[in-house]
């Protein structure tokens, strides 16, 4: 009966996917749905290929997932991806069952998922990982993913003891994920150790996991990224199998050693959150069986997805369109780190990141303000901070109480005229931050800045 | 005036632990003790003005009780002296009676304070807002939560719900009182987010100052208050 109704949800979600596909509309996750309506445990019995990859984390599974899709594929194999598609049950439904046959047989060699972390209850009791890459876990919207124990408690709780798991060594809410799972890979980086300790504006991970001691950090590069150990019990960050020794900025190039080998890879980019997600990525493809010369064949043509960042001239103006995670305190101090580092002086950031769901049926919860550094954005390189937004008071209020002088900063409500108030005059370095769901108002905002600058 | 924040290294989530920079900032000259996990309570010998505690996970929920409940006769002596304590989030819980933890399948004694009951389920979460009303003073405050509190707190409420939901989806009384007792289930910068509630407090405490940042702070809270008041907008999100 169960297989019965699975065939019959098979059929319908790629008739769905046909008609979409015909139609010229996005079939990446509708078709799913369709299929989970029909036959709630679907993911069970849809064909997966004979390996199956799960990509999970808080911050750049995006990234790590379509370069280890990207490397496959140069490699020869057949991949089944999500990469077009959502990281939630209907988007792995929806990719399996577009890569199966109508009889029920996978048609691709491995699949690469990317699964939201959130969503790990739903997707990894049926999908049953053969390996699993985390490369952090993070603190994230709160109303969604509540705190890391939380998600913690989810992925320890769905994932199966077989699955091969493969985690990052310097985050020690990461690396003590699911230890019913005895095969167990850490990677981390050991080059460009900071010298001094960074003092992290709020971490996850307070106390040891295993004693409840305090922990005492080694080093810290950011938030609890970095080594700790335990001064009660000892416990201390696990000893990591694939770690970056060497990072070479000039010859772009970078060396991770393994089993008593150093080897040499291309440095696809040279953030060191991307220098995680790539060490992590190597780990994984080296457990699945790919040689050092398969793995490094298929780093030289791979590019991180720059759809995240975009920087134009405009006459004298340098524009960088930055895309922010919103709702998400760790990434939104990622990207106020981004311009306060950049070189140059006089630099003017325009902050559009409040929450699309704010609206006239809902008012957005701005508690994340709260727990994200705005104290970045007072380095004195940057000159001007135009809030734009329905919550532009609350974020002047918060960039206050971070100590940034009042006369550094204008606000508005109206998000896609916000880089209308840029002093352009003064500030001919801009940022534009913008939530990944205000695209539309990002492009005015970008339109008024090249017109600023004489280029439209 | 002494303020001690209580193990704000782990109680601190979603923004609360902001609340206390915001009373340092109203008031430059109060002495601010940061207690940590591992470290005696101040108030286990001295006598704060104030005492903050705010949300926290489910784990260091348990193991705060377990730290405090050598602590309860002291902590009872000094809500009967009139200290301000405030709660938010789901610290508020740990002075209930009992915490019954579903989907972790754990049982936990709380403090006992008030004579009510915590339900918390991982697969039961609430995300809303509230509008509530104290003394007179309307309050405006996020809620993102795991638990509800079940019983009666009609002679123990903090504050009467105008807009959303009280300790859990039946209820119009939000939160827990005993005497300066305050306990809230708002989530985060529940005082720069409330300058008057800020001020109220302060002088509940023996101080008097103004809210820091006053007049930006009345502008975000009045723009709020405004668009919360309209029907349109939605309480539970």
């Amino acid at each position: 009966m169960k297989k019965i109704q699975f065939y019959l949800a098979l059929w319908a979600s790629k008739a769905a996917s046909t008609l979409l596909v015909l139609l010229g509309r996005n079939a990446s996750c509708f078709p799913g749905k369709v299929a989970i309506k029909l036959c709630k445990d679907f993911l069970l019995y849809v064909p997966k290929p004979k390996t199956v990859i799960a990509v999970t984390g808080t911050n750049g599974k995006t990234t790590v997932s379509n370069l280890t899709a990207g490397i496959l594929r140069e490699n020869g194999y057949s991949v089944t991806n999500n990469s077009l598609g959502s990281n939630i049950q209907p988007g792995v439904a929806t990719a399996l069952l577009q890569d199966s046959t109508v009889f029920g047989k996978a048609k691709k060699d491995i699949a690469v998922l990317e699964c939201d972390e959130r969503s790990s209850l739903k997707i990894f009791p049926h999908l049953k990982p053969d390996y699993l890459l985390c490369n952090n876990i993070m603190q994230d919207s709160v109303m969604r993913n509540a705190h890391t124990e939380f998600i913690s408690y989810l992925l320890t709780s769905t994932l199966p003891e077989k699955t091969k798991v493969i985690l990052n060594g310097d985050d020690m809410i990461c690396s003590s994920l699911a230890p019913q799972c005895q095969d167990r890979t850490y990677f981390g980086i050991e080059a460009e150790r900071p010298e001094a300790l960074i003092t992290p504006f709020h971490r996850d991970i307070v106390y040891c996991p295993k004693c409840g001691g305090k922990l005492v950090a080694d080093y810290v590069r950011y938030y609890h990224i970095g080594r700790f150990h335990c001064e009660s019990c000892g416990h201390t960050s696990p000893e990591r199998a694939f770690t970056v020794t060497d990072i070479n900025r000039e010859q772009e190039t970078f060396t991770v050693s393994h089993n008593g080998q150093a080897l040499p890879y291309r440095l696809v980019s040279t953030n060191l959150v991307n220098i995680y997600n790539v060490c992590g990525m190597i780990a994984l493809l080296s457990k699945v069986g790919l040689s050092y010369e398969q793995i490094t064949n298929g780093l030289e043509k791979a590019e991180i997805v720059k759809s995240r960042q975009e920087i134009l001239d405009a006459g004298d103006l340098h524009i960088t369109m930055l895309m922010a995670k919103g709702l998400n305190p760790v990434a939104c101090a990622s990207c106020f780190s981004y311009v306060a580092t950049t070189p140059g002086e006089n630099k003017a950031a325009v902050i559009c990141i409040d929450d699309r769901n704010n609206c006239a049926t809902n008012s957005a919860n701005i508690c994340w303000f709260y727990d994200c550094d705005y104290s970045i954005l007072a380095d004195p390189s940057i000159s001007q901070i135009v809030f734009g937004g329905p919550r532009c008071k609350d974020h002047y209020l918060r960039a206050l109480m971070a100590g940034i002088p009042k006369e550094k900063m204008v606000i508005t409500h109206d998000v896609a005229h916000a880089a209308e108030l840029v002093d352009t005059e003064k500030s001919k370095n801009i940022f534009v931050l913008y939530d990944i769901y205000h695209p539309a108002e990002a492009a005015v905002n970008k339109k008024i800045l090249m017109e600023k600058g004489g280029a439209l | 005036m002494i303020i001690e924040v209580l193990f704000n290294e782990v109680c601190g989530l979603n923004g609360d632990a902001q609340n206390a920079a915001y009373l340092q900032y109203a008031m430059p000259d109060a002495k601010i003790i940061y207690t940590s996990l591992l470290d005696e309570p101040y108030f286990a010998t001295g006598r704060p003005d104030m005492i903050l505690i705010g949300y926290m996970t489910e784990n260091t929920q348990r193991r705060v009780i377990e730290k405090l409940m050598p602590l309860k006769e002291r902590l009872c002596a000094l809500i009967d002296d009139g200290v301000v304590i405030l709660a938010t989030g789901n610290a508020g819980e740990i002075f209930c009676k009992h915490i019954s933890y579903v989907t972790e399948k754990l049982e936990t004694e709380g403090l006992g304070i008030f004579d009510l009951t915590v339900k918390n389920d991982f697969f039961k979460r609430y995300n809303g807002k509230i509008l509530s009303r104290f003394e007179g003073i309307e309050v405006v405050g996020f809620r993102t939560q795991f638990a509800h509190i079940y019983g009666d707190n009609s002679d123990c409420y903090f504050a009467e719900v105008i807009r959303g939901i009280g300790i859990n989806p039946d209820s119009k009384l939000e939160g827990m009182r005993k005497n300066n007792l305050l306990c809230t289930h708002t989530v985060g910068p529940i005082l720069p987010l409330n300058p008057l509630l800020c001020e109220k407090l302060i002088a509940l405490a023996g101080g008097n100052a103004e809210a820091a940042f006053r007049e930006e702070a009345v502008a975000a809270y009045e723009e709020r208050l405004k668009e919360w008041n309209d029907p349109a907008i939605r309480f539970d999100m």
